[in-house]
């Protein structure tokens, strides 16, 4: 489904990520990990059309996309949940909503989309008419997974989805990724959550300083020894 | 019948202009845009209608439509460039825009220089002479003709104010609107959500210039001159801080700013000549207290919430 080939992101002079290649399969999880600052968010960002490549291809869905511009992207049936959720603080659960689906005409189909948030994310339905900006961290991340699944996207990119959240709520959304998953949409998710994101995860890559240096099953790289001592750091995570 | 005098009467006028041009760059707000260009698409607006009026003697009303568009195409032209710059540099790359209208004005033959254009078509002589057509004069209302047309030219302001501000308080509720809220709440965020972020900034742009540009067009029809120095820098400062000082989250605060700063030097004539130094003093004291300016979001959040209360209990009915 989507297909990254040495792709290379810089800001100025300073290279963020350097021959970047991974691959996605359709209806797979796929997961990058990676410490902060390994490039991550350019990576994702890249993909999603909101930075430029400086190199390198992606294809998605059999199309060459780098260098689209983010809209052709989500109409392309590609939703990015960007880091830190950006939630429309001054709109409504509601609104925020409605606007995922913006690009789309077909009023029957969003409404049965919105029909499908309310049951897959009980807390929104409570909730449709509160400021996005007044709730929880764990409930905008929800509202911002959702409001990207407005788009009917075939592909869900997720930027640090347990970034700042309680471990309870963590385990809370990653349960819902693999619903939505297990519901048709492939994931790319980027996390520095180790643990969670290969658990999950189909296959996995790991980032290190703008270079991917280790891939595998979710399995083999929970297993793997170097991963182990540089992300599960033994006792810490156990 | 002294608060109909044609000098009150100018006043008010004025202050319903002046209300015009603060949607005006409400509207170029919306986006998050701050663009100082408002001034210089005034100048185009007024230029282009009055040498249309004056040279080409073209009926007024089509006359004060073509300086708006004027205003509208050259924010087309310009915004391509200057719209990718954020924050400070598009205000001072649109300041700059202002500055060279002017000096553009200035020397010009047609524009006439620094002497400008005198001698108008005036809206109030138009109307009046509608008025006449239709066998109404000023003496069978009971005012002298001078009041009468200074009253007309009031009541057309007032009519397309009301209209300008019903489209506004539309297009504040439609999709478009929604969009321009998404874009200046989160770039991001509106990116990843499928918003062409460049259209709408660009609409954003030309909805406030050629509103600016038609604005410019009537004030040089109210006065009957136009030089290059109506749209100076201290224009500039005067439309920026209907918004700032009014507030720009909703469309009443920039209005409320237009209000109150148009009528404060009339009512407080002592302080007209020091006009600027008093837009400073309550900028700076309105920036201290009330960082959103007088009229905030919130301002009316208590009335809001019955409504919205209302609005979605209307929404739920229809899921
Ligand atoms: N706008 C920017 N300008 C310059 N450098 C940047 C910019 N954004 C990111 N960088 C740099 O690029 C590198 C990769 O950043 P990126 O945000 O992709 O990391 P990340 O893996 O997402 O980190 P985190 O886990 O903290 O979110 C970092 O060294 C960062 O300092
Ligand atoms: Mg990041």
């Amino acid at each position: 489904m989507l297909r990254v080939e040495n792709l290379s992101t810089s800001y100025g002079q300073i290279k963020a990520i350097r021959d970047v290649s991974l691959h996605v399969p359709e209806g797979k999880i796929v997961s990058l990990i990676g410490a902060n600052g390994a490039g991550k968010t350019t990576t994702m960002k890249t993909i999603a059309g909101l930075l430029t490549p400086k190199s390198g291809t992606v294809t998605f869905c059999g199309q060459r996309i780098e260098g689209w511009k983010p809209h052709r992207l989500v109409e392309a049936g590609m939703a990015l949940v960007p880091e830190g959720r950006a939630i429309l603080g001054k709109m409504t659960v509601l609104e925020n909503l409605e606007m995922g689906a913006f690009q789309r005409k077909d009023a029957q189909g969003i409404k049965d989309d919105m029909e499908k948030m309310m049951t897959w994310f009980p807390i929104l339905k409570e909730r449709l008419n509160q400021l996005g900006g007044t709730m929880s961290g764990g409930q905008q991340q929800m509202l911002s997974i959702a409001r990207a699944l407005m788009s009917r996207p075939k592909l869900l990119l997720l930027d640090e989805p347990s970034m700042g959240l309680a471990p309870i709520v963590v385990s809370d959304i990653f349960k819902v990724i693999r619903q939505i998953n297990q519901e048709g949409t492939t994931v790319l998710i980027v996390e520095q959550n180790v643990k969670q994101a290969l658990k999950i995860a189909d296959y996995g890559y790991v980032l290190e300083v703008g270079q991917i240096v280790h891939e595998g099953t979710g399995e083999a790289l929970l297993n793997d020894e170097r991963v182990k001592e540089a992300y599960l750091g033994g006792r810490k995570h156990a | 019948m002294d608060l109909l005098n044609p000098y009150n009467l100018q006043v008010i006028t004025f202050i319903v202009l002046n209300g015009i041009l603060a949607i005006s760059i409400y509207i170029t707000l919306m986006t998050g845009q701050l663009s100082l260009g408002h001034a210089g698409f005034m100048s185009i607006g007024a230029y282009t209608a009055s040498i249309l009026t004056k040279q080409a003697d073209l009926p007024l009303f089509a006359a004060l439509l073509l300086g708006a568009l004027a205003a509208g195409l050259i924010a087309l032209l310009i915004g391509a460039p200057t719209l990718k710059l954020h924050g400070l540099y598009l205000a001072i790359a649109t300041l700059g825009f202002g500055e060279v209208v002017r000096v553009i004005m200035l020397n010009m033959e047609i524009t006439n220089g620094a002497l400008g254009l005198t001698g108008l078509k005036s809206i109030g002589n138009t109307l009046y002479e509608w008025q006449k057509a239709i066998g109404v004069s000023a003496q069978s209302v009971g005012v002298s003709v001078m009041q009468m047309k200074a009253l007309l030219t009031l009541f057309f302001l007032v009519l397309l104010f009301a209209v300008i501000l019903f489209l506004t308080l539309r297009l504040n509720r439609s999709r478009i609107g929604r969009a321009f809220e998404a874009i200046k709440a989160d770039e991001t965020a509106a990116k990843a959500m499928g918003l062409q972020i460049s259209y709408y900034k660009m609409l954003a742009f030309i909805i406030g210039s050629v509103l600016a540009g038609f604005c410019g067009g009537l004030f040089a029809h109210i006065t009957t001159t136009v030089t290059p120095d109506d749209f100076n820098y201290h224009k500039v400062v005067e439309i920026l801080s209907f918004a700032v000082i009014g507030g720009s989250e909703i469309v009443w605060g920039p209005l409320f700013g237009a209000l109150l700063l148009t009528s404060l030097p009339e009512l407080l004539r002592s302080l007209a000549e020091y006009k600027m130094i008093m837009y400073g003093a309550i900028m700076v004291l309105v920036m201290a207290f009330r960082p959103h300016g007088l009229i905030a979001a919130d301002t009316f959040q208590k009335l809001f919430r019955r409504r919205s209360k209302q609005a979605s209990a209307a929404k739920k009915e229809e899921f």
